[in-house]
């Protein structure tokens, strides 16, 4: 039998289900057991980078600096819809110190989000590139930018999703305001008979806001030209990708271009694409001859770089009086910006609860504003956020606990196609949590508490795919002195990705981590990899390690037998030494048996293989807040959260804490502060800094505890590891949200839950 | 940023001669936490940049018991948080103190610079030509005014974003100004203005005219002063709204005292009628709850702010408790 085969591969990467062909490893290996009996793998054992960063060695794309290497600044359109008139760089052109200016008359004409260019003179958001300048410095740059003179026609616009709906909106793109024309639908069941059947139904809207990814590392690459050869060094999170839509873009074989990402401060969605501003770099770099450094500012990163699209939701749901669900409907609008993203927020209601009548019917709509990218759980924060309030709604009409209510309605199999999941143990989950936040001393009538300040609990669940799979692939790399690399075009994006994958072939070869390298992130050295989104990552690579590990173990003994000119069973394993005692002791370590064999280093490849048939692959948990509202000023105080997954096989104790840390606490800037505001007369934006635009301190974060109720999901893949990056924060608003209302009977339905809209609801 | 000169004066009247000619010309410099802000997003592009650092003699606290305590324009933030005898004797001064943005911020902004800062409308801070920058629109008005003010406003609506003035002008605070020739000092109720006697400036610095000294009466010992600062997020966040108190309190009751509310005008908010009403106030909750109808009475909120003021009430009345002892209906 072929170990390796390419087979059709599905799965879900974000919010969307994607299909392609990859080749899987068709080895089987013994599934490993809980992780107590592991030595290294589940192990909360230090980040193999942390002294790097922690020192400040660490090198960013912004780091890199090469000889003669120039900076580079983008001029951005200041009105929310304009068309450029004219354009006279001439004035910029002769500042001291200015070496290159491109513009839609000069540069190329490169097709951009799919209906624009890389320079369109139709200028349809605040941040639209109107110009690039490559200089000496990054503040003579800056100041050929203020030279630059452009003249704008002004266009009606209109930031607000419901308003472009109208008929009289003015209209950003020639197929209308609606993304691909009209509204994605999902039907199940029959609607009608399910509202008919109920003995409740609540209909409610619920709102979220515009957030701003605001990773700590700005966006910016170096580029570099060595003939028709592009190297990249970039922010990015996925380098394969950046690759693929860079050479595209300047017409260049894929093999001429190398990017390479090494340290990252985060992504968070953001750079799961590649960015106008490295073309744009490019383009000058080839020009003026010289590298090139584009670094984008806060300002620019608030802008131009993404968000996670606001949502308006209608939705409705049944209950009979025992409370069963008999039907959910949603109608949303998203904003997806200036140009073509996805704004969907239906995958909770569709796949959270056994629900047999479901309905649905999503609008995406162009705005005068920056474009939506993919954001930590794209839809599922906004959606848990109205479907648990919902929930929480309909049990309380019931007469029901809410968790109760959650049991009752607990999907045992996928709702949208009725297959199993590999692993669900989202009712463990709900136990732990509940047990562990105080459930019972919530307050049994929302609001009942006497005193300025009134204290709720409150709960949401979550569902997320997370499972990866092929194509993902891992090279290992003996060296004769018994150390070994680790080569895969995957990238850490500040998860952890470099330590647990050491800690998997270190398991495997039984040697520290510390003589494992890991080398991430380069297209030109690194075997295939996806980007590194969907909380796939750790679920993709890690089954490619250890395929690539037992493959090495195995050519191991392969060589020890027939150096110690034994069969296997008489040789033993431990600790990087080969030994027997036949036919006297001797021993090998495995540095020396490498020293043995013709060739320098040994290599081995490792597959990811294939997802289980006819499954459905979920990472499940909930978070439980605990929450003290004071009625005198309408502040919220988040007190606690008990988060409780199901993530499969936790790799590593301390980057897995962390994880679930950064995703509160992102849930709760998203619940409590986290506001893109555009200005509704001009159409710009007001907060595009960090002391308007308010990201959690650590004075906001509450206590946290975690409770991971799985052990391994060996059905899954030989690691058994499921997502968790974006199930983190999934549930916080939500939970959040549901527990404000337990304290203040007054339910807030549009985030983020200031406290201007508690003190007025409170007055009301 | 566009370039400057960068001048460095050894004394107040180089300083003053300096920066005497016009706003646009010159700016003064202490903390930089504030001017280079204006100076990067381009709020303010002067010709020349006037660093206060190095004038001699306004980097102290002097404190003479019984009489006043008087700061340096130069002294940190984060000095006055820490002073054991403010701390003591002026509990709502440390109390903003700590309270103001961050550690950084505060080890760098001085206690002059705090004064004079500038608004944090964010139309002033963003790229829009508005009344206050010489243009013709405010565009706060009718647009996004969440943390814009309640009253003093027209034609503009900014808040007065500092911390210290609030309690400042309630503990009966004096500024020492001093220019080339001269000098004068003027209580904090006459140091700042409203927008209606000058759109353009917050205070009555004219060109080439320097702070010097905070000069604060020291209270008695029947006299308790406190603060409360409310914000969004609980550290480096302007207030929303906040409330300073000073009273004076004998036999049960409120013999006189001074409220001040920052966050609800442009400047620092008083109100004759509710100091008037404290005198002689009984510390029972009924008569409390008085106060509090009585408070920010003509408040015109904006669109989007009109929380503000059961806000403003509420922090006042949880500060008059925090100070007193009060009787229980
Ligand atoms: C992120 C952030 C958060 C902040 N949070 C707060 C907060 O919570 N509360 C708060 O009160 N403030 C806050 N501030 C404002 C902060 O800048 C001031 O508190 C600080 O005290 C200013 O002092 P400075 O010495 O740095 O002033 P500078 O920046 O040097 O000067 C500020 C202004 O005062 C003028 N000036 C300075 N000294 C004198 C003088 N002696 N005489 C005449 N004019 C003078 C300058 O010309 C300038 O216009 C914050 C600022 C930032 C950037
Ligand atoms: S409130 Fe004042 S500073 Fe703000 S936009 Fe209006 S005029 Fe300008």
């Amino acid at each position: 039998m072929a170990e390796n085969k390419i087979i059709k591969s599905k799965f879900f990467f974000e919010e969307e289900e994607i299909e392609q062909l990859a080749e899987v490893s068709e080895r089987k290996y013994r599934p490993w057991p809980n992780n107590d009996k592991l030595k290294v793998v589940g192990k909360g054992i230090t980040r193999l980078d942390g002294y790097d960063k922690v020192s400040g060695s660490a090198t960013y794309a912004f780091d890199v600096i090469l000889p003669r290497m120039t900076f580079a600044k983008t001029l951005r359109c200041p009105h929310p819809h304009a068309r450029i008139k004219s354009i006279d760089t001439s004035k910029a052109e002769k500042i001291k110190g200015v070496l290159g200016i491109i513009t839609y008359l000069n540069a190329p004409k490169i097709k951009w989000y799919g209906n624009s260019f890389l320079f369109d003179p139709h200028l349809r958001y605040e941040g639209d590139e109107v110009a690039c300048v490559a200089a000496v410095s990054e503040a003579i740059a800056e100041q050929a930018l203020k030279a630059i003179k452009v003249e704008y026609e002004l266009l009606p616009f209109v930031v607000d999703a419901r308003k472009a709906l109208k008929k009289d909106a003015p209209k950003l793109h020639k197929e209308g305001n609606v993304v691909r024309g009209k509204p994605s639908k999902y039907n199940r069941g029959d609607l009608q008979n399910g509202l008919k059947e109920a003995d409740v139904v609540i209909e409610q809207t619920f709102n979220t806001q515009v957030e701003i990814h605001n990773p700590t590392e700005p966006h910016g690459s170096v580029v570099n030209w060595n003939g028709d050869h592009l190297t990249i060094w970039d922010s990015t999170q996925g380098v394969f990708r950046v690759r693929s839509q860079v050479a595209a873009a300047l017409g260049l074989p894929e093999s001429n271009v190398r990017v390479i990402k090494k340290y990252m401060g985060g992504g968070f969605g953001s750079k799961l694409e590649a960015g106008k501003y490295t073309v744009m770099a490019a383009l000058l770099a080839k020009t003026i001859g010289r590298p090139v450094r584009i670094a984008l500012d806060r300002r620019e990163m608030n802008l131009a770089v993404g968000n996670r699209p606001d949502s308006f939701q209608t939705l409705k749901g049944a209950v009979t009086k025992d409370g069963r669900l008999t039907a959910l409907y949603l109608k949303s609008i998203g904003s997806a910006g200036a140009y073509p993203a996805g704004t969907g927020c239906a995958w909770p209601l569709r796949s959270m609860y056994d629900c047999p009548n479901v309905s649905v019917e999503e609008y995406g709509v162009y705005i005068n504003a920056g474009r939506a990218r993919a954001f930590r759980a794209p839809g599922h924060v906004q959606g848990f956020f109205a479907l648990e309030q919902l929930i929480d709604m309909l049990a309380e009409k019931v007469n029901m606990d809410p968790l109760e209510f959650r049991l009752q309605n607990y999907a045992h199999e996928e709702p949208n196609w009725h297959i199993p999941y590999t692993s669900k143990l989202l009712k463990q989950a709900y136990l732990v949590g509940a047990k562990s936040i105080g459930w019972e001393q919530r307050n049994k009538v929302a609001g009942s508490q006497s005193g300025p300040i009134k204290t709720g609990i409150g709960m949401s669940s979550q569902i997320w795919w997370g499972g990866g799979g092929p194509p993902a692939y891992a090279n290992l790399k003996l060296n004769r002195d018994g150390s070994v690399q680790i080569i895969a075009g995957s990238q850490d994006l500040g998860t952890g990705t470099y330590t647990i994958l050491a800690q998997v072939a270190s398991e495997v070869l039984d040697i520290p981590v510390e003589k494992i390298e890991v080398i991430l992130g380069d297209t030109d050295t690194a075997p295939y990899c996806g980007s590194s989104g969907g909380s796939t990552t750790a679920a993709s690579v890690t089954p490619a390690v250890r395929d690539a590990a037992e493959q090495m173990m195995d050519k191991l003994y392969s060589a020890a037998m027939a150096q110690f000119d034994l069969p296997k069973n008489k040789i033993k394993y431990a600790k990087g030494k080969f030994s027997t005692v036949e036919p006297k002791p001797r021993v090998l370590t495995i540095g020396q048996l490498a020293r043995k064999m013709g060739e320098r280093v040994l290599e081995t490849v490792g597959r990811r293989e294939a997802n289980p048939k006819g499954y459905a692959i979920n990472s499940f948990g909930a978070q439980f807040a605990e929450v003290a509202v004071d009625t005198n000023t309408g502040k919220i105080k988040v007190q606690k959260i008990v988060a409780a997954y199901d993530i499969g096989r936790v790799l590593n104790r301390l980057t897995i804490d962390n994880q679930i840390h950064g995703g509160i606490i992102q849930g709760l800037g998203f619940a409590l502060f986290e506001d893109r505001i555009l200005d509704r007369n001009t159409g710009k934006m007001l907060n595009a800094n960090f002391h308007d635009y308010k990201v959690p301190t650590i004075k906001d974060t509450p206590e946290i505890e975690i409770h991971i109720v799985s052990e391994t999901d060996n059905r899954l893949s030989n690691t058994g590891v499921k997502g968790v990056g974006e199930p983190a924060m999934i549930p916080t608003p939500a939970a959040v949200a549901n527990a404000v209302y337990n304290a203040i009977g007054k339910r807030i339905t549009s985030l983020p839950l200031t406290p201007d809209k508690i003190l007025m609801a409170l007055q009301s | 940023m566009k370039p400057f000169v960068y001048h460095q004066p050894k004394s107040i009247e180089e300083a003053s001669v300096l920066s005497a000619k016009n706003w646009e010309e010159a700016v003064l410099f202490a903390g930089g936490t504030d001017v280079l802000g204006l100076l990067k997003d381009g709020i303010e592009e002067p010709k020349e940049v006037i660093n206060l650092k190095g004038l001699e003699g306004l980097d102290q606290i002097d404190f003479t018991k019984g009489k006043e305590l008087r700061i340096g324009a130069l002294v940190k933030i984060a000095q006055i948080a820490e002073h054991p005898a403010i701390k003591q004797s002026f509990p709502a001064l440390a109390q903003a103190a700590a309270q103001t943005a961050s550690p950084q911020l505060r080890n760098m902004g001085t206690i002059g610079g705090n004064i004079c800062q500038r608004p944090r409308c964010w139309y002033f801070r963003g790229d829009f030509h508005c009344l206050r920058k010489g243009g013709d629109e405010c565009f706060a008005v009718e647009g996004e005014n969440k943390y814009h003010c309640v009253i003093g406003g027209g034609p503009c609506y900014i808040v007065h974003p500092s911390d210290l003035t609030v309690v400042l002008q309630a503990l009966g605070a004096k500024v020492t100004i001093v220019w080339k020739g001269g000098q004068k000092t003027v209580p904090t109720s006459q140091f700042f203005v409203l927008p209606e006697e000058d759109l353009y400036r917050e205070n009555i610095l004219k060109p080439g005219e320097i702070v010097t000294h905070i000069h604060i009466p020291v209270p008695d010992s029947k006299m308790k002063s406190g603060y409360l600062k409310f914000k969004e997020r609980d550290v480096w966040d302007f207030a929303v709204v906040s409330v300073a108190a000073s009273v004076r309190i004998a036999n049960g009751r409120i013999e006189s005292g001074r409220i001040v509310f920052g966050g609800v005008a442009p400047k620092p908010w008083e109100e004759e009628t509710l100091n008037r009403e404290l005198k002689g106030l009984p510390l029972k909750d009924a008569d409390l709850q008085k106060l509090k109808a009585l408070a920010l009475k003509e408040a015109e909120p904006l669109e989007q702010n009109a929380y503000k003021i059961p806000l403003a009430r509420n922090l006042m009345l949880s500060l008059l408790k925090e100070l007193m002892p009060i009787i229980p209906n």
